[in-house]
C-alpha cells in the first residue's frame, strides 16, 4: 500500500489495480431554491473525484441546519436534490452527519476508485497540449447579483443548471484521450487554477480570452461592481503570475478571476487530438467545451492572457 | 445635493446594492460612500463609474472613503426613469384557485405552479394582487415552498388575499403565513377594479 498527495482529493492505493479517491466539499446556499441547492451542492463535492479521473461511488451527506430558524422541508428539498445528483452519478449515499448552526450548510464527503496509474492530477501539463475548458465562467458573480436581487430569472435559471450538472460526462469522454493534465474551476477560479497547474511545470500558458465561454450577464454585473470580494483575493494572490494584454478588458478580467461554483473541468489534452476530444465532448451533449489556450514552453509558470 | 452613505462592515453585494438604492431614490449630483474593505472600495468605485460618476477615493486609517460626483452637467435630471403616474399604471390580479397547474400529474403541476409563482413577479409593477382560494390557500400556509417568493412579493407591494372560508374549511387559519385574510366581498371587488384578471 502506499499514500500519495494529490490535489483535487486525496489518493490511497489499495491495490496495483485501485486505490481510493476521497474528498470532501460543502457550502452555504449559492440559490435560493433549496431543492436546487442540494443537487449543486452535490455536483460540486462529486467534481473533484471526476477531475481526477475517477469514478465515485460512495458518498455521505454533511449538513448544518438552523433548526429554530427553518423549516424543516427546506433540509428535506435540498437532500432531495443532493440524492437526486446522487442517482445520476451512480453513487450509493452510505450515511451523513447533521449539526444544528446558525447558517445552513450542505455537502457531501465523496469516495471513488480509480486504477493507481490512471491518476490525472493538475501537475502534469506538456508544452503543444492544447486547453479545454467545459462549462462557462461567471457564476460568482451571477451569484453576487442574485444575492442582490438584481439577476434576471434567465440567467439565475442558466446559471443554476450549469451549476447542477456533473462533470461525469466530461470525465467519462476524456478517458479515451490523451489527457495529461486536469482539473476542476472552482473558488480560485479559472486564472487561480491555470496558476496552480503551470507553477513548477516547467511551462508556461497562454489563453485567448476572447475564446474562452463566460455568461455574458456576468461581464454586464461585474461592470456594475457585483464582483465577489473572492475574485480579488483571487487576482492579488495571481496577478505576478498573470499577463494581460492591454486588449483584455477589466469586466473579462474579473470573470476569468471569479470564483466558480461546480465550474468546468478545465483539461490539458495532447494537442494533436485536442479537436478530436472536444468534438466527442460536444457529443456528449456538452456544449460549452472550448478551446481556450495552449501550454507553451516559454515564458515558464507565466500565463499570458491575449 | 451629497447623499452620504457609511457602509462599513458591511461584505458585498450589499455596499453597491446601497448606493444603487441611493441613487435611485434621491437621484444626487454627489455622493459619498464610506467602505472598510478593498473588494467594496473597487465594487462601489466600479459601479459609480458605470453610472457616470466621476469618482475619486480617500484613504482614512483602514477606511475607504469614495466620492462620485455626476459628470456631463445637463441641466436637469435626464430621464431614463420616466416613471407613468400610478392611475394609468395597468392592474393585473392573478386569483389561483389550485395548487397545482394544469391537469394530468398532480407532482408535476404542483412543480409548474411553483415556478409561475416565481416567475410572476417578472410582470413587474403591474401585477397587483395575488388572491388564493379553495386549494390554492395551501400556498400560503406555514411549510408552503411558494412561501419565500409569496412574502418577496408582497415585499415589493404586491397585495396577497387568501381567502378566509377557505382556510377555515382546512382548519388552515392559524398557518397563514402571508398576506391577508380576505372575504368574497373584497374579491369580488378587486376583479371589478382590476385591468385584467388571470386565473389559474
Amino acid at each position: 500500500m502506499g499514500l500519495e498527495r494529490a490535489d483535487d482529493a486525496g489518493v490511497y492505493k489499495v491495490t496495483d489495480e485501485i486505490a481510493i479517491i476521497q474528498t470532501v466539499d460543502f457550502f452555504t446556499p449559492i440559490v435560493d431554491d433549496p431543492y436546487w441547492f442540494g443537487q449543486i451542492a452535490a455536483a460540486n463535492a462529486l467534481s473533484d473525484v471526476y477531475a481526477m479521473g475517477g469514478i465515485p461511488k460512495t458518498a455521505m451527506n454533511l449538513v448544518a441546519f438552523p433548526a429554530k430558524d427553518m423549516d424543516i422541508s427546506v433540509l428535506r428539498r435540498i437532500i432531495e436534490g443532493g440524492l437526486d445528483k446522487m442517482r445520476e452519478a451512480g453513487v450509493v449515499l452510505v450515511g451523513g452527519h447533521t449539526v444544528e448552526d446558525t447558517e445552513l450548510k450542505y455537502g457531501l464527503s465523496v469516495t471513488g476508485f480509480i486504477h493507481p496509474d490512471r491518476v490525472l492530477t493538475k501537475r502534469n501539463l506538456k508544452a503543444g497540449d492544447l486547453l479545454i475548458l467545459t462549462k462557462p465562467l461567471g457564476t460568482g458573480i451571477v451569484a453576487t447579483a442574485i444575492k442582490g436581487a438584481l439577476a434576471s430569472q434567465e440567467v439565475t435559471d442558466k446559471v443554476t443548471r450549469a451549476m447542477a450538472t456533473l462533470n461525469k460526462g466530461a470525465a467519462e469522454v476524456m478517458q479515451d484521450y490523451p489527457v495529461h493534465a486536469c482539473t476542476d474551476i472552482t473558488g480560485f477560479g479559472f486564472l487561480g487554477h491555470l496558476a496552480e497547474m503551470v507553477s513548477g511545470s516547467g511551462c508556461g500558458i497562454r489563453i485567448k480570452a476572447d475564446s474562452v465561454p463566460v455568461y455574458p450577464e456576468a461581464l454586464e454585473y461585474a461592470a456594475m461592481g457585483l464582483v465577489p470580494a473572492g475574485a480579488y483575493r483571487n487576482r492579488e494572490f495571481r496577478e505576478k503570475m498573470v499577463d494581460f494584454a492591454p486588449s483584455v478588458e477589466r469586466n473579462i478580467q474579473d470573470v476569468l478571476f471569479d470564483p466558480q461554483t461546480s465550474g468546468g473541468l478545465l483539461i490539458s489534452v495532447d494537442g494533436t487530438r485536442a479537436e478530436d476530444l472536444l468534438r466527442a465532448l460536444k457529443e456528449k451533449g456538452i456544449h460549452a467545451a472550448t478551446i481556450v489556450g495552449e501550454v507553451i514552453s516559454e515564458p515558464k509558470d507565466k500565463i499570458l492572457v491575449q | 445635493m451629497t447623499s452620504e452613505l457609511d457602509c462599513r462592515g458591511l461584505a458585498c453585494p450589499a455596499p453597491v446594492l446601497q448606493t444603487k438604492q441611493a441613487l435611485d431614490k434621491e437621484n444626487p449630483l454627489s455622493i459619498k460612500v464610506i467602505v472598510d474593505n478593498e473588494a467594496a472600495k473597487q465594487n462601489v468605485t466600479r459601479f459609480l463609474e458605470n453610472q457616470k460618476f466621476e469618482v475619486s477615493v480617500e484613504k482614512r486609517g483602514t477606511d475607504f472613503h469614495v466620492h462620485g460626483k455626476k459628470t456631463g452637467t445637463s441641466e436637469g435630471p435626464d430621464q431614463p426613469l420616466v416613471k407613468e403616474s400610478k392611475s394609468h399604471r395597468k392592474k393585473i390580479m392573478v386569483m389561483v384557485g389550485t395548487d397545482c397547474m394544469g391537469h394530468g400529474d398532480d407532482e408535476l403541476g404542483s412543480k409548474l405552479l411553483f415556478n409561475f409563482l416565481k416567475t410572476l413577479k417578472e410582470m413587474g409593477p403591474e401585477l397587483w394582487r395575488l388572491v388564493f382560494v379553495n386549494n390554492g390557500v395551501k400556498l400560503a400556509i406555514e411549510g408552503a415552498e411558494a412561501l419565500p417568493i409569496l412574502k418577496e412579493l408582497e415585499g415589493e407591494g404586491v397585495k396577497i388575499l387568501v381567502c378566509g372560508t377557505c382556510l377555515n374549511h382546512f382548519n388552515l387559519l392559524e398557518k397563514k403565513k402571508v398576506g391577508e385574510t380576505t372575504n368574497m366581498l373584497d374579491i369580488v371587488t378587486s376583479m371589478q377594479l382590476a385591468d385584467s384578471v388571470i386565473n389559474i
